[in-house]
């Protein structure tokens, strides 16, 4: 992080680095900070910090201080309730806060960023030998977890980049997620330029694509729908983009077929990552899964990919040292090649590999193994659809029913939506009778959490 | 929302044509599974999942006697509201 950002500097000091809300930044200036910070955090012998902070800016100062001084940075969601962060911060064990916000805090020691940028800097003996981050990971609800990971192994992804200026990427993800830090170390990897709207919902993300001149997103596919949506709703054209990226989540065909009509000259990218795995692969054709000749073979021995017993399995060359609370690998062990599950479930299908949903996601239809993901793919490429979420209901006579809610397209008549129900009815004709939607309710707006579609089962 | 017989009826009527299940006019004998309205598990499921939607509790679930027939669904919302 503070490598990435002290080349960047060094090479285009007052080029900008991050539009927020607050103005812009330039490389410099962030450098700057962060050198003042990281001298404030050593010289009140801070070793570990959380952040809740919004500004993306802001992050990357802490971000870049804290691997400056070896200290290690943990960021909270900006929106946090007070009493969440409270619990979540003694599970983790954090005592220093670093916040503008003054709900916060507590018990803990609370400090402004300001102060910190209000220092001077000192004479630092260059990087610390370890740069520590903590991410917590999404999708989990009550006990927060969060992966321990060093900024030097990170970096290992973005190590080889040729500087791109002219590229200013969208933040559609928390700088507090996994895909958060990528999208920060590829724009500071590339001297790019980072757009970082607060809030950061698909709508805030299309105004930033139409006044802001983005060149390249990087989302999930349930952001890209919210987007395409929102984009319909408005009734605007979408600018050209350079590059598409979609992660986090499987991408279905038909958004991948939308994207590549809405965007004819983008490069559109999968990328298969997580807060524990780090970067692992990925995929440029911009067809849905991967094919069977990137998993790991005889033939084909640095691959980081297999499928056992219809699981993938990874290997991580940039994955984390451990959870919080739990002492970890050396980092030079860290990417030792050991192969993890990883709870996608995946099919091979004509020489393609198919992800079928998370094994958490499966829904047990009386005794029938029921994944969700093809189900919702077939009533999302619906023309009168605008998006869907496919569910596991309770049910006391199956044990579970699968559940689906529909957001339709806009401007349909009541009548409309019987014929939907028709539609989605022809469409998973061919699935197993288990595998039908016994529950198709109309909604504005389906539940998402980090920006992904929510699916397994219902409490 | 009440669930006064033509409203239970309505919501049965409604999940047999969703269902496009063909059946004779709908009676208080009228037998839900075998001959009668000849459902399944699933398609009982799929009716319970719609009548709790509709009124809150769904006879099925509600942990009693499982309905045989439509008049038991109605009884099981007459014995509720009496309740």
């Amino acid at each position: 992080m503070i490598g990435l950002l002290e080349s960047a500097a060094a090479r285009s000091p007052s080029h900008t680095a991050v539009v927020t809300p607050e103005g812009s930044v330039s490389y410099g200036e962030l450098l700057s900070d962060a050198r003042r910070i990281a001298s404030a955090l050593r010289r009140r012998s801070i070793t570990r910090f959380a952040i809740v902070e919004p500004d993306v800016a802001w992050v990357i100062r802490l971000l870049a201080g804290g691997a400056l001084a070896g200290a290690e940075p943990c960021q909270y969601q900006a929106d946090i309730a007070p009493q969440e962060f409270a619990d979540q911060a003694q599970v983790l064990d954090h005592v220093v806060l670093v916040t503008r916000r003054l709900d916060l805090g507590g018990t803990l020691d609370v400090i402004r960023p300001e102060e910190l940028t209000g220092e001077t800097s000192d004479e630092l003996a260059g990087a610390a030998d370890t740069q520590p981050i903590m991410i917590q990971t999404t999708g989990t609800t009550g006990r927060p977890k969060a992966a321990r990971h060093d900024w030097q192994l990170l970096g290992r992804t973005v190590a080889r980049f040729q500087p791109r200026p002219d590229q200013r990427w969208l933040m559609a993800y928390g700088p507090h997620q996994f895909a958060g830090i990528q999208v920060l170390q590829h724009v500071l990897a590339s001297h790019a330029t980072l757009v970082a709207p607060f809030p950061r919902q698909p709508r805030d993300g299309l105004t930033a694509l139409l006044g802001d001149d983005v060149t390249c997103v990087s989302a999930t596919p349930t952001y890209w729908r919210f987007l395409l949506a929102e984009a319909r709703g408005r009734n605007v054209g979408l600018p050209p983009l350079e590059q598409v990226t979609l992660g986090g989540e499987a991408s279905p065909a038909d958004l991948l077929s939308e994207l590549r009509a809405v965007f004819p000259d983008a490069r559109i990218s999968q990328v298969y990552a997580s807060t524990e795995f780090g970067s692992v692969a990925s995929v440029k054709d911009g067809r849905p899964g991967f094919g069977v000749d990137a998993l790991y073979s005889e033939l084909h021995p640095t691959s980081n990919l297999r499928v056992i017993d219809g699981e993938l399995w990874v290997r991580a060359d940039a994955g984390m040292l451990g959870y919080a609370g739990e002492s970890g690998k050396e980092p030079a062990t860290a990417a030792s090649g050991d192969w993890h599950a990883t709870g996608d479930l995946v099919e091979i299908v004509d020489e393609r590999v198919m992800f079928r949903g998370r094994s958490s996601e499966v829904i047990n239809v009386g005794g029938s193994k029921v994944h969700p993901l093809p189900i919702e793919d077939k009533i999302t490429a619906l023309d009168r659809v605008a998006m869907a979420r496919v569910f596991g209901r309770p049910n006391r006579l199956t044990g579970a029913i699968v559940a689906a809610e529909v957001v339709p397209m806009s401007g349909l008549a009541e009548a409309d939506l019987e014929d939907i129900r028709r539609d989605i009815k022809s469409a998973v004709a061919d699935l197993p009778r288990a595998w039908h939607p016994r529950s198709v309710t109309f909604v504005d707006a389906i539940e998402t959490r980090g920006e992904k579609t929510v699916r397994g089962m219902e409490a | 929302m009440g669930a006064d017989q033509s409203t239970v009826r309505a919501v049965i009527t409604q999940f047999l044509a969703r269902a496009e299940k063909s059946h004779d006019e709908l009676t208080d004998e009228t037998p839900l599974f075998g001959d009668g309205l000849g459902l399944d598990s699933l398609e009982a499921a799929e009716l319970s999942a719609m009548l709790e939607d509709e009124f809150g509790s769904d006879p099925f679930s509600a942990g009693g006697e499982m309905p045989d027939t439509v008049g038991d669904i109605q009884a099981f919302y007459e014995a509720a509201s009496t309740a």
